[in-house]
């Protein structure tokens, strides 16, 4: 061992650790809790202790993902904050104790993607669900009888310690509480980008948001803080029409409730022509066809942030596209990790975003499958994961 | 009436007046244009009535001329790119007088509506685009054939005719020191290739761009993006012939599709391009062809832009989760995000400044009398822009 680390017999910088986490053996099953080893953080890698984590969907979309394109045993969870607690070669951004939050979304810092505002598609490790650590593509988790556990979307912070690359890692200084900085690890951050960075939302613009989940919810509270006028919410769940008041919502549609009349047509009568952003916060081809029905011709954008796993493509009129309307994707709104999470920090600290209204139930680790209950119960926006519970 | 009367005589005696003239007619879908006289009814309030000076077509015109099912409907007069005088205008009519050179243009433009307004949009919503038989306002139409029965407008406009009405919202007035056979072409396609590079895609100098369709309006978005200062402008077509044409409007490499060999074309152009094109411009107007371009252009920031138009109702489908992780930006241009009263005098000046090159797009001049010669150019791939004359006296030499 170096002579510079402590003499502490409780120090496991360098060692495996043996903690609990929490694992999905086959598809929509249960989560169990189990003792794993994490290996020793390589190069360029960092080991970090999570205090807490979040259910987003997108780990339930790949939950359910039936073999072969689900990959099992996985360890899930993408949305978290932590503590590191030792760090590989060449990693001198963050130190043991550092608050850390990880992301799924790499950002070098360095490629021309990640210099440019245009983009936040880090070239250097380009997105992918891969269950593997993105340099070297071997995993750091192995079970108690010494096979593979699969990482998830670079992250897996369903386990009291994991393995991230450094670029996939943001150092949060600000003095945010960690369950506040947890949210930001994706959801609420790509929400919030999504209306400022990749639609623009300008003062006085019609918007409607199809789903209100964390991440619709999320793109109110920035297209409300960007001034828009009218912030539609479209949703099959009624009970979410109360709650999403308080994120910026103004005006609720229920699509059940809209009889024989298309959502494209209601949205227009209620915004002079089409709204001027759509998004689509499900991850549903439908729903994308029927956002772009709804934006407004000459001007109107719809930007897709939901997850279509099931290859449906989104279908879209060529003329409608001549008359003005775009389509855009975006992976986490825009967000550039390192540079852009600790604004929103310091944003909800200015009390110019609020995080705490996202967090509508908390549970100990070992409880964990019930926030997959709530979510998909509709129940829940944020429901927060603390390790040490 | 003698077709060969001057302007000036023909004023005093035809204002008001149906005018018997000659027009080309397309009866059935497919078959070629035939001259026949027709009666050009006099201008109705907000409308104009045009001596057409030469007229160029446009693929779009093909495209619905080949069209057996609505909205193509026959007989009609074909023709939206065109460049004429003021024979008479209707009530209301205040922004043009008889003896003025216009353009009609088939986007409309009524200045007045929240689209029309706005910088955001050239879409007018008051008279949204269509391809439509009759005229905007009223729906009603203007051209009779030698038995009295209707013949359509297309498109608002119907150029193939030595006279024809049109509303005022579709009229820009412009600098008459024109030549005529490079301002018909300001009516559609050249506007729409330029505007798209330069307003639509917003080209910057340095980047690269992906053509797929070498046609007028491909040529013209790589002479907007050639001015832009893009240092890649890659054209993609079938047609090897189209390589040496598009080097004059400042294409810098050709792919064609089909020598590509084992290689799909969109490892050629991310070898091109350092991972994709920045703008990718579909000028055919084949969802296919779309598709490809989606695919072609670049992660990040790549935007597809889409030109052509196929069938009014085709469906495009793109696969939502490439668009999700890709970033990429779909969108579509309509006369190259121009709004006509206002942009085609600036495309216009910019001509006779010598700053935007015309001349290379006119490739073939013909008579009115020879019209279908025009359409067999273009279908053949052999012309970019051939100008049909209207005056029986052959155009002066360029």
């Amino acid at each position: 061992m170096d002579k510079e680390t402590q003499t502490n017999p409780s120090d496991t910088t360098g060692k495996p650790i043996r903690c609990k986490a929490a694992i999905c053996k086959n598809p929509e099953e249960a989560l169990v809790i189990e003792e794993i080893e994490v290996a020793p953080p390589q190069a360029w890698e960092v080991r970090i202790k999570i205090l807490c984590t979040s259910l987003c969907h997108s780990d339930v979309t790949f939950w359910k993902m039936q073999k072969p394109f689900g990959i099992f045993p996985t360890i899930f969870g993408h949305e978290a904050v932590g503590v590191v607690e030792s760090v590989g070669e060449f990693v001198e951004e963050v130190k043991k104790g550092d608050i850390v939050v990880p992301v799924f979304l790499a950002n070098c810092e360095d490629c021309k993607d990640c210099k440019s505002e245009k983009s936040n598609i880090c070239s250097k490790i380009p997105f992918s669900v891969n269950p593997g650590m993105p340099r070297s593509g071997s995993s750091r988790f192995r079970d108690s009888n010494g096979d593979v556990i699969n990482h998830f979307l670079f992250v897996s912070s369903f386990s009291e310690y994991t393995v991230v690359d450094i670029i996939h890692l943001v150092k949060i200084t600000e003095p945010i509480p960690v369950d506040k900085a947890c949210l930001l690890s994706c959801g609420i951050s790509t929400g919030v980008g999504a209306a400022t960075k990749i639609a623009k939302v300008e003062k006085g613009s019609t918007v409607a948001i199809f789903g209100l989940g964390a991440v619709g919810l999320a793109v109110a509270v920035g297209a409300r803080m960007s001034g828009a006028s009218k912030i539609i919410g479209v949703d099959l769940n009624p009970e979410k029409a109360k709650i999403a008041k308080k994120f910026g919502i103004t005006d609720f549609v229920n699509p059940k409730d809209c009889g024989e009349k298309p959502i494209g047509e209601v949205i227009a009568e209620m915004t002079e022509g089409g709204a001027d952003y759509c998004f689509e916060c499900i991850g549903l081809a439908n729903v994308m066809a029927d956002a772009f029905s709804s934006c407004r011709p000459g001007w109107g954008k719809t930007v897709i942030l939901g997850v279509e796993v099931h290859g449906a493509p989104i279908s879209v009129n060529s003329l409608e596209i001549l008359r003005g309307k775009s389509i855009a994707g975006s992976l986490f709104g825009g967000i550039k990790a390192k540079s852009d999470i600790p604004r929103l920090a310091k944003m909800y600290l200015d009390k110019e975003i609020q995080l705490d209204e996202f967090i509508t139930h908390e549970v100990g680790f070992d409880d964990i499958n019930k926030a997959f209950d709530l979510l998909l119960q509709g129940k829940s926006l944020r429901c927060l994961i603390w390790m040490d519970r | 009436m003698s077709m060969s009367m001057s302007m000036e005589e023909e004023q005093p005696k035809s204002r008001g007046k149906p005018i018997r003239c000659r027009a080309a007619v397309c009866r059935k879908a497919g078959e070629p244009l035939q001259i026949e006289e027709v009666e050009v009814a006099p201008p109705k309030a907000w409308e104009v009535r045009i001596k057409i000076i030469c007229t160029s077509l446009c693929h779009t015109d093909v495209t619905f001329w080949k069209m057996e099912s609505p909205p193509a409907t026959f007989p009609t007069i074909f023709g939206h790119e065109a460049v004429g005088v003021v024979e008479s205008v209707g009530e209301n009519v205040k922004e043009v007088r008889e003896g003025d050179t216009v353009i009609p243009v088939l986007l409309t433009d009524c200045q007045d509506c929240g689209d029309c307004n706005s910088k955001k949009s050239n879409k007018c919503s008051r008279f949204p685009f269509m391809v439509s038989p009759s005229l905007p306002r009223d729906g009603t139409t203007r051209f009779t054939d030698s038995q009295g029965e209707v013949v359509n407008h297309f498109a608002y406009i119907s150029s193939f005719s030595e006279y024809t009405v049109v509303d005022i919202a579709n009229v820009t007035k412009i600098d008459p020191s024109i030549p005529p056979n490079r301002a018909c072409l300001l009516g559609c396609g050249i506007s729409t290739g330029i505007g798209a590079a330069w307003k639509t895609a917003n080209v910057e100098a340095g980047t690269s761009v992906a053509i797929f369709g070498l046609g007028a309006i491909g040529l013209a978005v790589a002479e907007g993006a050639g001015i832009r200062g893009a240092t890649k402008i890659i054209g993609v077509d079938l047609n090897p012939e189209k390589f040496e044409i598009g080097k004059k409007f400042g294409v810098t490499d050709f792919i064609n599709p089909s020598d590509c060999g084992n290689k799909p074309v969109h490892e050629v152009i991310a070898e091109m391009t350092d991972g994709g094109a920045d703008y990718c411009f579909e000028c055919v107007g084949s969802t296919s062809v779309a598709h490809q371009a989606f695919a072609r252009c670049r992660k990040g920031w790549g935007k597809t832009i889409l030109i052509g138009f196929e069938m009014p109702s085709s469906q495009l489908s793109f696969s939502s989760y490439e668009v999700l992780v890709s970033g990429k930006t779909i969108m579509g241009s309509l006369l190259g995000d121009f709004k006509p009263k206002t942009d085609i005098p600036l495309l216009v000046k910019s001509y006779l400044d010598k700053e935007l090159r015309l001349d290379d797009f006119v490739t073939h001049e013909v008579q009115f009398e020879d019209i279908n010669k025009a359409f067999d150019l273009l279908i053949s791939g052999k012309s970019i822009r051939c100008v049909i004359w209207m005056d029986k006296k052959f155009p002066p030499p360029i």
